[in-house]
């Protein structure tokens, strides 16, 4: 394991019943940088990302996170990354203050700390006023918003987002951008999922894009536009090209009929 | 109105009840027959069951013409009652169906964007209300009592009885649908004007409202039907100005031949009916998108506590976990039912007991009662709590998966909040029932020093089961425990508790052959605390055993983690 590697998966596979959702994956991600993982609905990126934190056992192949394996010793993973699911479930019958202060315990946080973190996070994200409602009555915003702080408090060196920016207004969103690069100087390494493009263009130093199982690209945006030989385009036609849905033209003018 | 829009809505209604029975939704086929198999059978049952009482009513009428004038005579008096029965039966049963529905909220929220009136959304809630088991029990009733009829010669009555059974059971409905959008809207104001007192104003609100409903259904359910009838039969003409008997009253009227009154109570009846229904459309216009407010909890500066777990030696870990569990139960609605079993224990017996003795206990059923007193509750909580600890943390597992919990500390912290609940719990009905029955001081000490072991026996073994089980799914409620795990667990509680007070079965021998053979006293003047003892070994050693399994199947849930 190399020290300027943050994640390293070799031939990691993992199927379910007749679906192979990842098929002999080899990714290595550097510490500091900002990896993007797009593809389709269903091409494994889910799946990825949850055997990084060893959510989900491969069938096959080692991986490997900050210089632990996970297989062996996922509790330590854990300690060290900040995890958002895509569409997190919180625990509803708590209040956004009690919800985060539980998170500060569970990642052992000392008490002053914990304080001075959730304050400055709940004034950040504008939930000042609100922290003592129980989650139940927050909007999806909101709940979002819990969901990052959860992931951020105890200063983790990885952070695994699935969409994150999803239901987030556009100022909150902006302050997560700029947030995610402030943290990438101070070495943090964050892998983001997301089908929104324009974010992982504007936001990511690298890209990966899995199309059923397998990477089917890798690089920076410079890269990738030599791969799909498109030299002027954007990641959004980059993506529709090599994942083969290019063909969206045909199929308005098949829904106009 | 448009009744294909009413029947595409209570299509929804129906098929969430596929949600409801937890079935798998991939490669879902579904047959027409049965689909609506429960109608069919409470059809073919009613039916064969007129038949049945149709022919011994005609052997037995044949040759005795007293039995002939009690059949008949009879069977009047059943068909006056059933509309007030089906009605008292379907208050219950759709109100089941409601709580049942409010956890499938796609399907019971209005769909306010689609061309649908706030008239056919009614109507088809209070229709879908009924669908299940208290259409099929309707249905079940209205043909036995159709083909029974025709033996008897009362065809127009038991058609009469028929619609006015059907009646009966949408009456119980639009109460129910009236009911349920009040309780939306004036309880979530009651919550909301309650401020930081609302999680207790919701917490005894919800006891007590559960409470009232499961007295009511045993009561229901366990009195006797026959007594049940006998009791509505005689009430009902002397309540006749309660709207809720007029379709009663109209039977009574019509077949005692009074016309003018039986079309003034039909009249009324309509009119009630109809009232309700509107009532119930209005409500629905006023309030049906009414969103309940957000609960405030605390105010003011956030001052993070280390709190008395800490103190007690749990790590911050372990004390979060149990803070946040306590939360969970005094907050979430179908967790808080798990209070309602102790409490139950307790007043059903003793209301018996208290009915039947004029308030004197025997001696023998002082001591029954005093036993079940002190260990029944706590060991049901135990056992209940052990079984749906971890898989309460329903679609939220993600949190303990993707934390850095490790198996000893979940553990550790479930257990712990088990046998602290239980143990509050064995407290509280050991106070009443040493109140109540005045036992002995060593009774007391025995029945306490069981009562514990049973808790951290039965804890430990539903919890390893509990987290084996566990069932995370949410929709349309929290499942908790998958039903064979919970069939499993219930069973090796069972066998656990017979075998420690297994110790004590010569005691209760000696002491019942005593009565019959005074001489044999041997076994009785042994100190029960030597049962104990033997009690104690082999509840250590099911915990400890249980124990080491529950930690073990922990590792194997956090590992395994397939979400």
């Amino acid at each position: 394991m190399s020290e300027t590697y943050a994640v390293e998966l070799k031939s990691v596979g993992k199927r379910y019943n007749e679906i192979l959702a990842v098929d002999q994956v080899d990714l290595t991600i550097k510490t500091g940088e900002i990896f993007g993982l797009l593809g389709p609905n269903g091409s494994g990126k889910s799946t990825t990302l949850k055997m990084l934190l060893g959510l989900v056992q491969p069938d096959s192949g080692s991986v490997n996170v900050l210089g632990i394996d996970v297989q062996k010793d996922a509790v330590a993973v854990k300690q060290l990354v900040g995890y958002v699911p895509e569409s997190p479930r919180l625990y509803e019958f708590l209040t956004g203050i009690e919800y985060l202060d539980f998170i500060g315990d569970i990642y052992g946080m000392q008490t002053a700390e914990k304080k001075t973190r959730i304050t400055e996070y709940l004034k950040a994200l504008q939930l000042e006023g609100r922290e003592g409602d129980m989650i139940n009555g927050y909007s999806e915003g909101m709940k979002q918003k819990i969901a990052l702080i959860s992931a951020f408090l105890h200063r983790p060196k990885l952070l695994i987002l699935d969409e994150p920016l999803s239901a987030l207004d556009p100022r909150s969103a902006r302050i997560i951008k700029d947030f995610l690069h402030q943290l990438k100087m101070q070495g943090v390494t964050t892998i983001m999922s997301t089908h929104v493009l324009e974010i992982a263009q504007a936001v990511c130093d690298r890209i990966g894009i899995m199309y059923q199982g397998r990477i089917l690209a890798l690089g920076n945006m410079k890269e990738l536009r030599q791969m799909s030989k498109l030299p002027d385009s954007g990641l959004e036609d980059i993506f529709l090209k090599l994942t083969g849905t290019d063909d969206i033209r045909a199929v308005v003018e098949e829904l106009l009929k | 109105m448009n009744w294909k829009n009413v029947l595409s809505l209570m299509r929804v209604e129906r098929k969430a009840g596929r949600l409801i029975r937890g079935r798998k939704l991939t490669k879902y086929r579904e047959s027409g027959f049965l689909a609506y198999w429960p109608y069919w059978v409470a059809l073919a049952l009613g039916i064969a069951g007129g038949v049945l009482v149709g022919m011994v009513y005609n052997f037995a009428s044949t040759n005795d013409p007293e039995i002939y004038a009690l059949f008949q005579q009879g069977t009047l008096s059943i068909f006056l009652s059933l509309p007030t029965l089906v009605l008292v039966y379907s208050l219950v049963f759709t109100t089941m169906q409601q709580i049942q529905r409010s956890g499938v909220k796609i399907s019971s929220q209005v769909p306010y964007w689609l061309p649908v009136t706030w008239q056919e959304h009614t109507l088809a809630s209070i229709l879908a209300s009924l669908l299940g088991f208290p259409l099929a029990s309707v249905m079940f009733i209205t043909s036995i009592i159709t083909v029974f009829s025709v033996f008897i010669g009362q065809v127009l009555p038991a058609l009469l009885t028929s619609l006015a059974v059907f009646a009966a059971a949408f009456m119980a409905s639009a109460t129910t649908e009236i009911l349920r959008i009040l309780q939306v809207r004036f309880i979530g104001a009651v919550y909301k004007s309650s401020g930081r007192a609302a999680v207790w104003v919701r917490f005894a609100g919800s006891l007590l409202f559960f409470l009232v409903f499961y007295i009511i259904y045993f009561y229901v359910t366990s009195g006797g039907a026959v007594t049940f009838i006998q009791t509505i039969a005689s009430a009902q003409t002397a309540a006749w100005f309660i709207p809720f008997v007029w379709l009663g009253m109209t039977l009574y009227s019509f077949t005692s031949g009074l016309l003018l009154q039986g079309f003034i109570f039909l009249a009324l009846s309509i009119l009630f009916i109809a009232g309700l229904f509107f009532l119930a459309i209005l409500l629905n216009r006023r309030f049906g998108l009414y969103e309940p407010p957000a609960l405030t909890i605390s105010r003011g500066t956030y001052a993070p506590k280390t709190g008395v777990l800490g103190k007690l030696g749990f790590s911050m870990v372990e004390a979060a976990l149990i803070r946040k569990d306590l939360r969970a139960f005094t907050r979430r609605r179908e967790l808080m039912t798990i209070f309602i079993v102790p409490i139950v224990v307790i007043l059903v017996p003793l209301m018996q007991s208290l009915g039947q003795t004029n308030g004197a206990f025997p001696s023998e059923a002082a001591v029954f009662m005093l036993a079940m007193t002190f260990l029944f509750p706590a060991s049901v909580m135990a056992m209940s709590l052990g079984s749906l600890i971890i898989g309460e943390e329903g679609q939220v597992v993600w949190r303990i998966y993707s934390s850095p919990i490790s198996a000893k500390t979940l553990v550790k912290s479930k257990y712990f909040f088990i046998i602290f609940f239980s143990l509050i719990v064995l407290a509280i009905t050991g106070i009443f029932g040493f109140i109540v029955y005045h036992p002995s001081l060593r009774a007391t000490i025995v029945a306490y020093c069981e009562a514990v072991l049973l808790v951290f026996a039965i804890g430990a073994i539903s919890l390893s089961n509990g987290i084996r089980g566990a069932d995370f799914t949410e929709t349309p409620r929290p499942r908790m425990i998958h039903l064979s795990w919970s069939m499993i667990n219930l069973c090796a509680c069972l066998v656990a508790g017979i075998a420690i007070l297994a110790p004590f079965f010569p005691y209760v021998l000696s002491s019942m052959l005593s009565e019959i053979m005074p001489g044999l006293t041997g076994v009785a003047l042994l100190d029960p605390l030597l049962a104990v003892v033997v009690s104690a070994i082999i509840a250590i050693i099911l915990t400890a055993i249980f124990y080491r399994i529950a930690l073990k199947n922990a590792r194997e849930l956090l590992t395994k983690a397939e979400m």
